[in-house]
């Protein structure tokens, strides 16, 4: 079913007895447990209307299957954007990112969490519901949108967003550095985490075969952005700008999409970054050095109990076989019973996503 | 309450640490909405998680309604014992845990009060963002409960971007923690879904919250007008230019002329409509260019005076003004109501003139003084109780600003919440899908409704109250709050 309107939406969801996958442009079809169903596809990609933006307001309201490249090409021109650059790329639908809470190295300044203010949502039974607004701050009722983000379409089908906005930084830069040793490159982003420096991305990138570098971006007021480059603790840093700089990051993104064929999200805190890639010797990894966050490549899912033994790990991405065995999440105990708990309040029949999220676990 | 009961708490919590005195739980009937009353049966004070979840299981035994309380300095009767039962009051739950510089975090447990972790990082060099204008007296779990805000929250962002993880007592006493220091949802972001779930899904134990660096360098303009339109441009147009800066507040000649009048003194010109009082911070390299494209935006709106505090003391005065402007109102009117709404914030001026003649039409004055940069509106509706008519018209002139608002596409509250004073407002933002949706959230936590119960879902709205019959007291309070829609609190003398 490929709906247009959010009502034709409600209707095909209502009208449909069967388990339904809802779908953007499928970039995260490795990512989740292995579907016990699948009856109907809902294809999204004909709700992509940028349906209100106001630029004065700094807000922007649009479909679920708006992509995110559609989003930011609307916003240039006002020399705004939504600060997000999930690894799966500007072809990603604004809803799959939400559903996925897809992220990339801007994850320092936040995840897509931190942008929306509202949302619309369409029931496992048709009907649509509503949370948030249309302004920048608001406490009124539960900020359901948190919930919905991350959750896979298993608890509802997204369908509008509204976000805040920023305006584009004045200015961006990124310095990159390699080292041929993995505890100088340790050593300098120790460096980095104990100086005043605020930047946008920090990115801790190497494996076999290939040097260990620093990615690290700035995006302030030109002065701040030149003086935080001037304070970064001493290597071998080049200074990349402009197209130089945006093509620098594209080939990071398509190298990502190389890492494989398992990535695992290890969560830890930032000055663990250096100790959890020693600790569990991935093939290759990218990880958000501000964030503590890294993603690690593996041959097979094998090391994962292993690795959950000391920080919680979700699976980003994986072959089918392997996410049979192993759980995505990894998540027990009574938060899991209140996850599966939501899941049945929303879902009974367990309709949308089926064992997609932690049902399937 | 039963004698038995009483019995039971104290073994959980020890003999001083229960009142349930008739004269004492006085002190515990209201927050700082005042209007709204209701007396609790017992108040608890416990030290430990474990305490707290001790309470919560005779709670539940007896099936006594419970809430979780910090400071009480809630707007919106948040921590008011709605339906009587066991207030549990968090504020020996009070350390600080342990602050991690090189991370950026900090783990306190819930009864800290806000501005002691700014005090206690400041040497470190870091500060938590989120700054209520109570943060020298509010607690960091009412804060999580309301999801509270503050001026800075304009570039800095709510309480909700600054949880990271947190301990709960569910409502069933059970102990779970939620959420890592990475602030990374693994599975549902329920901590997401907690913060500012106004304390009717759990009661939060422990808090892990992101520290920021101190910034470098501070500016602090105050740019003084003759017109409300022209002012209020100047925020469209500052918000337009893409510059955020961290605070901008707006002050109209109501609360200028109380405030230079009382303690809170702050050397604004008192022939001023309205002014903007705006903060700019960040790295010291470029500030002064932000600076001076500040100023010739507000010069551009016929600002007629802007002023740039010199020093750190000149800074600290003018947000003394700022702070302090809700308390100065007691110099020139005996009561008054803060309210809290939220507009696109292009909609200022004509939402501004529109207050101005509905305060007109309804006798009464209503100060304006507020969080312009992201359209978060508290105006002070000011009256004398001691005259029944005017009582009367408070209700109609608030809904009237309510509706207002509501119609320029705004919302109920910014920043203190629904709790018992907004409740019968929900339907104006609201329909019954979206109520019955977050009902089921809430029952998934709250299955009983037993915890922190009568709050955010209106009187009419069943589902919010399943697996429970309506009490005397709630169809008592829904009473009330029909014939107060919008509730208050009076300026202490």
């Amino acid at each position: 079913m490929r709906p247009e309107t959010v009502a034709e939406l409600a209707s095909a969801i209502a009208d449909e007895t069967g388990a339904m996958v809802p779908m953007g442009s499928g970039t995260q079809m490795e990512f989740g447990n292995p579907l016990r169903a699948a009856d109907c596809v809902l294809d999204l990609s004909g709700l992509s209307r940028i349906t209100t933006y106001n630029p004065a307001e700094l807000t922007i309201h649009v479909e679920a299957g708006a992509t995110l490249g559609q989003i930011q090409s609307a916003l240039a021109p006002n020399k705004q954007a939504l600060p997000l650059d999930p690894w799966n790329g500007p072809s990603a639908t604004i809803g799959g990112i939400a559903a996925a809470n897809a992220q990339g190295p801007m994850r320092a300044i936040g995840g897509i969490r931190d942008w929306i203010i509202g949302m619309t949502v369409v029931h496992v039974d048709g009907r649509v519901s509503k949370t948030g607004g249309r302004v920048v701050k608001n406490v009124t009722g539960y900020d359901l949108a948190k919930l919905y983000t991350g959750s896979l379409g298993s608890l509802t089908v997204i369908a509008e967003i509204s976000f805040k906005l920023k305006a584009q930084f004045p200015k961006t830069s990124t310095a990159i550095a390699e080292f041929q040793n993995f505890q100088d490159a340790l050593a300098v982003l120790g460096g980095i985490r104990k100086s005043p420096l605020q930047p946008i991305a920090c990115e801790l990138v190497g494996g076999a075969g290939q040097a260990n570098a620093i990615w690290i971006r700035f995006g302030e007021h030109p002065a701040a952005v030149a003086w935080q480059n001037a304070q970064l603790p001493s290597a071998d840093w080049s200074v990349i700008e402009g197209d130089l700089e945006s093509a620098a990051w594209e080939r990071l993104r398509l190298q990502h999409a190389k890492l494989g064929p398992v990535v695992i999200r290890v969560v830890g805190l930032p000055s663990e970054t250096g100790t959890m890639i020693e600790q569990f010797h991935p093939v290759s990894w990218i990880a958000h050095a501000a964030s503590g966050i890294a993603l690690m490549a593996f041959d097979n899912a094998d090391r994962v109990p292993h690795i959950r033994e000391h920080y919680p790990a979700v699976i980003e991405r994986a072959p089918l076989e392997m996410r049979r065995s192993v759980a995505t999440f990894g998540v027990r105990g009574t938060e899991k019973r209140l996850i599966q708990e939501m899941k049945q309040k929303f879902d009974p029949e367990a309709r949308l996503n089926p064992g997609r999220h932690i049902d399937g676990e | 309450m039963r004698a038995e009961i009483i019995e039971k708490l104290r073994r959980v919590v020890g003999k001083d640490a229960v009142v349930a005195d008739e004269t004492e739980l006085l002190v515990y009937e209201c927050d700082a909405l005042a209007i709204f009353k209701h007396k609790p049966d017992a108040v608890v004070f416990p030290e430990t998680t474990e305490q707290v979840s001790g309470i919560v299981k005779v709670a539940c035994e007896y099936g006594l309604p419970f809430l979780p309380r910090g400071a009480g300095t809630g707007l919106s009767g948040g921590a008011m014992a709605a339906e009587g039962g066991i207030i549990i009051e968090m504020q020996k739950m009070n350390r600080i845990l342990k602050i991690d510089t090189e991370n950026r975090i900090a783990i306190v447990q819930p009864g800290v009060v806000n501005l002691n972790i700014t005090q206690t990082t400041a040497p470190l060099g870091l500060y938590y963002a989120p700054d209520p204008s109570s943060q020298q007296a509010c607690t960091i779990g009412g804060n999580v409960a309301e999801n509270a805000g503050g001026p800075h929250c304009l570039k800095y962002g709510m309480t909700t971007n600054h949880i990271l993880a947190i301990e709960v007592v569910l409502a069933n006493g059970e102990i779970v923690r939620l959420g890592n220091p990475a602030g990374e949802s693994v599975g549902m972001d329920l901590v997401g879904t907690i913060v500012g779930s106004e304390g009717t899904f759990v009661i939060v134990t422990e808090i892990t919250i992101r520290l920021l660096p101190k910034p470098q360098a501070v500016k602090t303009l105050l740019a003084a007008y003759h017109s409300v339109e022209a002012c209020s441009q100047t925020v469209s147009d500052i918000i337009g230019a893409g510059i955020v800066p961290a605070a901008l507040e707006f002050v109209d000649d109501k609360t200028i002329h109380a405030v230079e009048a009382s303690v809170f003194k702050a050397g604004y010109p008192l022939d001023a409509r309205a002014a903007l009082l705006i903060e700019l911070d960040g790295f010291q390299d470029g500030i002064e260019e932000m600076s001076t494209a500040i100023s010739e935006i507000c010069r551009k709106n016929q600002a007629y005076e802007v002023r740039v505090a010199k020093n750190d003391q000149e800074r600290a005065q003018l947000w003394l003004g700022r702070k302090g402007a809700f308390g100065a109102m007691g110099r020139v009117s005996p009561d008054m109501i803060v309210m809290d709404a939220v507009i696109p914030r292009t909609r200022l001026p004509d939402v501004l003139l529109e207050v101005d003649r509905l305060s007109e039409l309804h006798g009464l004055a209503v100060a304006n003084v507020f969080h312009a940069g992201d359209g978060n509106l508290h105006p002070l509706i000011l009256f004398d109780s001691r005259y029944p008519d005017q009582v009367e018209r408070i209700h109609k002139l608030g809904e009237a600003i309510m509706r207002v608002c509501v119609d320029a596409g705004g919302a109920l509250s910014g920043e203190h919440g629904i709790g018992i004073e907004k409740k019968e407002f929900m339907g104006l933002i609201f329909n019954d899908t979206d109520l019955d949706v977050m009902g089921d959230v809430k029952s998934v936590f709250n299955p009983t409704a037993m915890l922190n119960p009568s709050k955010i879902f209106p009187s009419r709205h069943a589902c919010s109250e399943i697996g429970r019959s309506t009490t005397t007291s709630t169809a008592a309070i829904g009473k009330r709050v029909e014939a107060m829609l919008l509730g208050g609190s009076r300026v202490d003398h």
